[in-house]
């Protein structure tokens, strides 16, 4: 059945408009799956102003990825990481430079003040445009972040909730609706499996970079999205994303097994 | 403009404020107008009732004189007062078409019967007189005497000998006028023809933005210290609107009863101790703004979120809130032109103010923070947050931390910032860096090489590829030098990592993470 975060079968359309609703495990399932489908992101897009042209990701495969060809204002999107150092907040970021584009700001919510901003403004983040929220405790950060997602003049806001029970998360999905700024919430990818108010989440997981001088290369799956959807792609941070430059400038790079004497 | 208030004292309730003198009330009313007028003044009299106004040029503000008038007497009556506005080409005339009621048409010739004080009327009266441009004097002719603000002693000589009416004194000569009734007829007569200059005792400008309120029985109910709060905020936004400024900073402060001392010890012991154990104890609190604000709900939010996370010590006796740091108001205008270029967000800066003040206030202001960078080498120093709110008290940084490379103009901050970016190329830095590095085992083979392997947090990663080293050395001047071998690392499963051997003893720290 297709179930989307927590609108169970009941809201879809009654047997009246679909009859065969039984068929779906029976023969016709390939064209009802998808009437369905679009009945389901007309139900979902009626809280969705027509005009609003999807915002990129900044990053192509990516949205081809996406169902709706990028991410939406007024969204949260979620990105489970798969351990330190695995990029998905590199991702995010270069969504919330596209974000910002249209002016309003960015506010990370760096509870852990491990946010480095340096390297944010190499990516392209504006320096101007950049707000960061150091809240002491779980619950005032959580609050801080809704009322940042609530707020219109926000472009994008980027967070690392800890925990996010249920009522919380929908609060927040909320909050994004009533803002229509973007939502980015990094979270562990242990939480896969748990119930989620988000638009879109996405998995995000490093790949080796298989010789050198390739740049970073990063595995991104669609887990789940409102309008439907799935499948991965993999992703490679180049040169003019202003991410990651390849050619370290200052010194030759040491090939470990070489030096190893391997 | 003249407001008179008839019956002032009976008007103003005095239970609201009680041990404020009508002259001090008056003045109150009087700081309020000013959102009409820049120039408002008291009437100069032992019991004022009236409000002089210079309204010359404001009119196309409010669309034209009635307009004006209507707006100020709709204000009034929202407060609940009742008053006769009278505009006029002087202060005397204004003053005298509040007080008296101007025969209708003016240009009638010799109505029968004198016009009556409406003062007789009781404090009910309000209205709306205009005298045309030019029409004062025309006007002023028909009205009695008293219409001139003249002392009693005069009044009586001139009834005495039958001058009932302004227009009465014209044939008469005025060098003889002013020998037998005083120079002040001759004064005030000229003053409302329009002359001689009038000035108007034009109040001092506010410069104390400051409330307070005394409770006669002490509470530790909170809705009703919030609802004494919402009105003296109303009132602060009130004085603020009046001359123009909003409120960068808001000191609260709650005096509450320390419960046990005050019930159990009689005064005389309480004023012994003196200094050591005061009779209260307050509980004061300031609340700072991104952008000065006079708007009542907007300040009223921001104290209610920190009277909710406010212990009290005991019942509280007085609320006072003081605007201690005020900037002018910017207009509306401003607003529109936004800096940001006109998208669809370009009505939303104000908002954005909005959540950095709430932010601010329930998260405190050094959690609001804007980084800038620095051109620092080392790493975790090469940026620095500072508060989104200006300190309004000011606290001005070391003159050393002010940095000679960045300028501490906030508004170049970004300029700089992007300049510093392009123009320095260093190699990649982590998005999450440690606040101190963490020490890691490391394995590695050649002495100054790269590492091998190193485990993190109970995990073993086994090193791929490793970039670097990049060498660091710096801050010899801060103390002990800092000398590192920076190198980014790809492990097996490729996370990168930001590792660095300390120079100085060959340990090796991770320092962050390519998030």
């Amino acid at each position: 059945m297709y179930t989307i975060c927590g609108k169970s079968a009941s809201m879809l359309p009654g047997n009246d408009d679909y009859p065969n609703l039984g068929i779906i495990r029976g023969q016709a399932r390939g064209p009802l799956v998808e009437a369905l489908r679009q009945r389901i992101s007309q139900l979902e897009g009626v809280r969705r102003p027509k005009s609003d042209s999807p915002l990129s990701t900044g990053c192509d495969p990516l949205d081809q990825l996406l169902p709706g060809r990028g991410l939406h204002r007024g969204t949260l999107v979620e990105w489970l990481a798969s351990g330190d150092g695995s990029g998905a907040e590199s991702l995010a970021l270069v969504a919330a430079r596209e974000a910002c584009r249209e002016g309003g700001p960015l506010v990370v919510f760096d509870r852990a003040r491990q946010f480095y901003p340096p390297e944010a403004v190499r990516m392209g983040i504006e320096l101007d445009r950049l707000i960061v929220v150091q809240a002491a405790s779980q619950a005032d950060n959580l609050w801080a972040l809704d009322q940042a997602l609530r707020c219109p003049g926000v472009a994008a806001a980027l967070a690392w909730p800890e925990k996010l029970d249920s009522r919380t998360f929908r609060r927040l999905q909320l909050a994004a609706e009533q803002g229509r700024g973007l939502g980015l919430l990094i979270r562990p990818e242990g939480v896969r499996q748990e119930p989620s108010w988000a638009d879109v989440r996405l998995w995000v997981r490093p790949l080796p970079a298989g010789e050198p001088g390739v740049g970073r290369r990063l595995s991104v799956q669609l887990l789940r999205s409102r309008q439907g959807g799935g499948g991965s792609v993999e992703v490679e941070f180049v040169d003019e994303a202003r991410v990651v430059h390849l050619a370290p400038p200052l010194a030759r790079p040491a090939d470990p097994r070489r030096a190893a004497g391997a | 403009m003249c407001i008179w208030l008839p019956h002032w004292p009976a008007q103003r309730t005095p239970a609201a404020r009680p041990g404020l003198d009508q002259r001090r009330a008056l003045e109150e009313l009087a700081a309020w107008c000013r959102q009409f007028s820049p120039l408002v003044g008291v009437e100069d009299s032992a019991t004022p009732e009236s409000l002089f106004l210079d309204v010359t040029g404001l009119e196309h503000l409010f669309g034209n004189e009635g307009s004006l008038g209507q707006t100020v007497l709709d204000a009034l009556q929202r407060r609940g007062l009742s008053a006769r506005l009278a505009i006029a080409d002087t202060l005397g005339a204004a003053w005298a078409a509040a007080h008296f009621e101007l025969p209708s048409p003016l240009a009638a010739e010799n109505p029968k019967e004198l016009p009556s004080p409406l003062a007789g009327e009781g404090p009910g009266v309000r209205g709306l007189v205009i005298v045309p441009p030019g029409q004062s004097q025309n006007a002023l002719r028909f009205l009695p005497i008293e219409a001139l603000r003249l002392p009693r002693d005069v009044l009586q000589r001139l009834h005495s000998v039958g001058i009932q009416r302004i227009g009465q004194l014209d044939p008469l000569p005025r060098s003889d006028l002013a020998l037998r009734f005083g120079p002040v007829l001759v004064d005030r007569w000229d003053q409302a023809a329009g002359q001689r200059a009038e000035p108007i005792p034009a109040l001092p400008p506010v410069r104390v933005f400051r409330v307070r309120q005394g409770l006669e029985y002490p509470t530790a109910r909170r809705e009703i210290v919030e609802s004494i709060l919402q009105r003296l905020v109303g009132r602060l936004s009130e004085m603020l609107l009046g001359s123009g400024r909003g409120a960068v900073r808001l000191d609260c402060r709650l005096e509450c009863q320390a419960c046990v001392r005050a019930e159990h010890v009689p005064d005389e012991c309480l004023q012994e101790s003196g200094g050591h154990s005061p009779p209260y104890e307050a509980a004061e609190f300031s609340v700072g703004l991104f952008r000065p604000s006079a708007s009542p709900e907007h300040l009223l939010g921001l104290l209610r979120m920190r009277l909710e996370r406010l212990r009290l010590a005991g019942p509280v006796t007085a609320v006072s809130v003081e605007a201690a740091a005020t900037a002018p108001l910017e207009r509306r205008q401003e607003e529109l032109l936004d800096l940001d270029g006109g998208g669809p967000r370009r009505w939303s800066r104000r908002l954005l103010a909005g959540l950095v003040d709430r932010l601010a206030s329930r998260l405190g202001r050094g959690a609001v923070l804007r980084p800038r960078l620095l051109a620092e080498a080392q790493p975790e120093l090469a940026y620095r947050y500072d508060p989104l709110l200006s300190p309004s008290s000011p606290t001005p940084l070391p003159r050393r931390e002010r940095g000679v490379l960045i300028e501490s103009v906030s508004r170049k901050a970004g300029q700089v910032g992007k300049r510093l970016a392009a123009a320095w190329d260093w190699p990649p830095r982590p998005l999450r860096l440690l606040g101190e590095p963490v020490p890691v085992l490391v394995v590695w083979l050649v002495p100054d090489g790269p590492p091998l392997h190193f485990s993190f947090r109970g995990r073993e990663h086994r090193i791929e590829q490793a970039w670097g080293p990049e060498r660091i050395e710096t801050g010899w001047w801060r103390g002990p030098m800092v000398a590192r071998d920076y190198y980014r690392v790809e492990t097996a499963a490729g996370q990168r990592f930001w590792l660095f051997r300390r120079l100085a003893d060959g340990r090796w720290f991770l320092h962050g993470s390519f998030e």
